[in-house]
């Protein structure tokens, strides 16, 4: 079926109301829980982008996210503004990616996986005593505070995160329909067949990879101007890669539309089972299953399936009809 | 070598651990000639095509393409410089309609590959009804076609065909001889790997048998079939 303008007239209206939240006095814990929202939505989409669409299961986007933050942090402590920041810890997350595609790439399926997943480690260890500048925090670790963010309010970095899930899923839909778009999904379903068709499987792949660390980053950063503490345990934390996994696989991995619902149910499940602690990662982990053996296609997979999508479509549809009769 | 040799094999080794898959194999194809290629299960002939199209880097010997040396270039290079092949066993897109699975050859084949039209291959090799079928949706027979048609749509000056006739029915070998004389109409360059004797008998302009691995015949259709030590490869 043909996509009605509307639709994209639908989404500029939800982004529009989304922006106002801020002005017109929605609850203080309603704009985190959003940001926590956009973040997540943010690092799923490219890890769909990887995993989905590219077919690389990237296990460290906790080191874009870690190096990011300490981008941010470190560069405070030297007078580096924090906007500025935002962009240099995309930028190190994407270097970091360069440095590391070229070994990293040499392995495949699995392998790849594990080659990425031990990485963060390392750089945890790394940071753990590495400390070019500023004072330890609270004596712990190798932590830092970022400096310079005390004007930021909620609504600011409300307004960044929602930028930031806006740009992401705007970028996937722009490269889905591009030729990158297409070169991706033939590595995806055969990298042999990819090659002999003429793809450049590095290079293509490299292209996928530094975008998502970019973006990722910059989700990162983000995240530590709002909460303007790092430490290598948190930076490098596993639930950086977690938050992603599970919403994309939950929502519906290579489906546009997954990590968007996705995020949704990651972060409200995060809000409900805000007070059972360790328990909240045992009943996601549970979930997680469960979507998995009945919904091997998530949750998006399954409303494709039964034809969710068919009704608002025809309204929309049928609303663009009179629209282009009275405009007659 | 010749001057108008497309493709020319110079003492080609492969070995898989201690497998000796293809040894010291020499042979050139000429412009617009189509090379059959004959040998039992196992005798080397998808590996050598495989290096060839730069899936697999020989363990010594050259290959040259044009006049070109390209051994150990890599798969999507040997596409660009006009090196298009088939798998023996179909590889498509799977998740991709037939029609975008050869987009993929159209967009990324290079500048030659822009003239090619896709009504044309695809009527070509009898896929016009079902080109918006997901590729994973397709019978066998059609995801063979597939194959040819996303060969083609690169646009290549040299084609290696490995096994397209392979599971055909008597009655479908008319239409890929067809295709296959359409093919050489176009002027191009052909290895064919083939089972099907009659596709080999009315097809191709010059047979070359391994075996093992090595050559061990060479000539016109009607030749090799005499030959004894093919004889003796098949039915020994
Ligand atoms: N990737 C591989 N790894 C190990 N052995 C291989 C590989 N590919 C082919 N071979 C071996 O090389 C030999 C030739 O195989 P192949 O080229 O497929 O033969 P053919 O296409 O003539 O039937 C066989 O013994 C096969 O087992
Ligand atoms: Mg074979």
């Amino acid at each position: 079926m043909k996509i009605p303008r509307l639709t994209t007239l639908a989404s500029l209206a939800v982004l529009v109301v989304l922006a106002l939240f801020p002005v017109i006095g929605i609850p203080l814990s309603w704009l985190n829980y959003l940001f926590t929202f956009f973040i997540c939505l943010a690092l799923a989409n490219m890890w769909n982008l990887l995993a989905g669409y590219t077919g690389l299961i990237c296990l460290c986007p906790h080191a874009f996210v870690g190096l990011a933050g300490y981008t941010l942090a470190i560069g405070s402590w030297v007078g580096v503004p924090f906007q500025a920041g935002l962009i240099a810890g995309a930028a190190v997350a994407a270097l970091f990616a360069l440095l590391i595609s070229f070994p990293v790439f040499r392995m495949r399926g699995i392998y790849f996986a594990i080659g990425t997943l031990i990485l963060p480690e390392a750089l945890k260890a790394w940071f753990n005593y590495w400390r070019p500048v500023g004072n330890v925090y609270q004596g712990m670790g190798a932590g830092y505070s970022v400096t310079g963010v005390e004007g930021v309010t909620l609504g600011d970095t409300f307004w960044l995160g929602l930028a930031i899930a806006a740009a992401s899923i705007f970028l996937v839909h722009i490269i889905l329909r591009a030729r990158l778009g297409l070169g991706l999904t033939a590595i995806r379903d055969n990298e042999n067949t990819a090659a002999s068709a003429g793809v450049n499987v590095f290079r293509l792949k490299l292209y996928s990879f530094l975008i998502a660390a970019f973006i990722m980053g910059i989700a990162g950063a983000a995240y530590y101007i709002y909460s303007p503490r790092i430490n290598p345990v948190g930076g490098f934390n596993i639930s950086w890669l977690l938050l992603p996994l599970m919403a994309t696989v939950i929502g519906g991995e290579g489906l546009e539309e997954g990590p968007i619902i996705g995020a949704a149910i990651v972060t409200f499940l995060r809000f409900l089972l805000a007070d059972y602690g360790a328990w909240s990662l045992f009943i996601q982990g549970i979930i997680l299953l469960v979507v998995v053996v009945v919904m091997p296609q998530g949750i998006a997979g399954l409303l494709r399936q039964v034809g969710a999508y068919r009704f608002p479509l025809r309204l929309f549809q049928a609303v663009e009809g009179r629209i282009h009769e009275n405009v007659k | 070598m010749s001057e108008t040799a497309v493709l020319s094999i110079d003492r080609l080794n492969k070995h898989f651990g201690g497998i000796v898959a293809v040894k010291d194999l020499s042979f050139e194809v000429q412009a617009g000639e189509i090379l059959g290629l004959m040998g039992p299960n196992g005798a080397g002939k998808t590996t050598l095509l495989n290096m060839i199209a730069g899936t697999y880097s020989p363990s010594s010997g050259r290959v040259n393409f044009c006049g070109r040396d390209i051994t150990g270039l890599p798969a999507h290079k040997l596409c660009h410089l006009g090196i298009a092949r088939t798998y023996q066993i179909p590889q498509p897109f799977t998740s991709l309609s037939a029609r975008q699975n050869i987009l993929v050859a159209t967009k990324y084949g290079g500048k030659k590959a822009a003239g090619m039209e896709h009504d044309k291959i695809f009527d070509l090799v009898n896929l016009s009804e079902q080109k918006d079928m997901l590729a994973r949706d397709l019978a066998t027979v059609s995801l063979k076609r597939l194959e040819l048609a996303r060969a083609l749509a690169s646009n290549p000056t040299l084609l290696l065909l490995d096994e397209v006739a392979a599971g055909s029915t008597d009655a479908e070998l008319p239409r890929i001889l067809g295709i296959i004389e359409e093919i050489r109409k176009m002027g191009k360059t052909v290895v064919l790997v083939e089972h099907v004797m009659k596709v080999m008998v009315e097809a191709v302009d010059r047979i070359i048998v391994i075996d093992k691995g090595e050559k061990i015949a060479e000539g016109t259709p009607g030749e090799v079939m005499k030959d004894e030590k093919v004889i003796a490869a098949y039915f020994g």
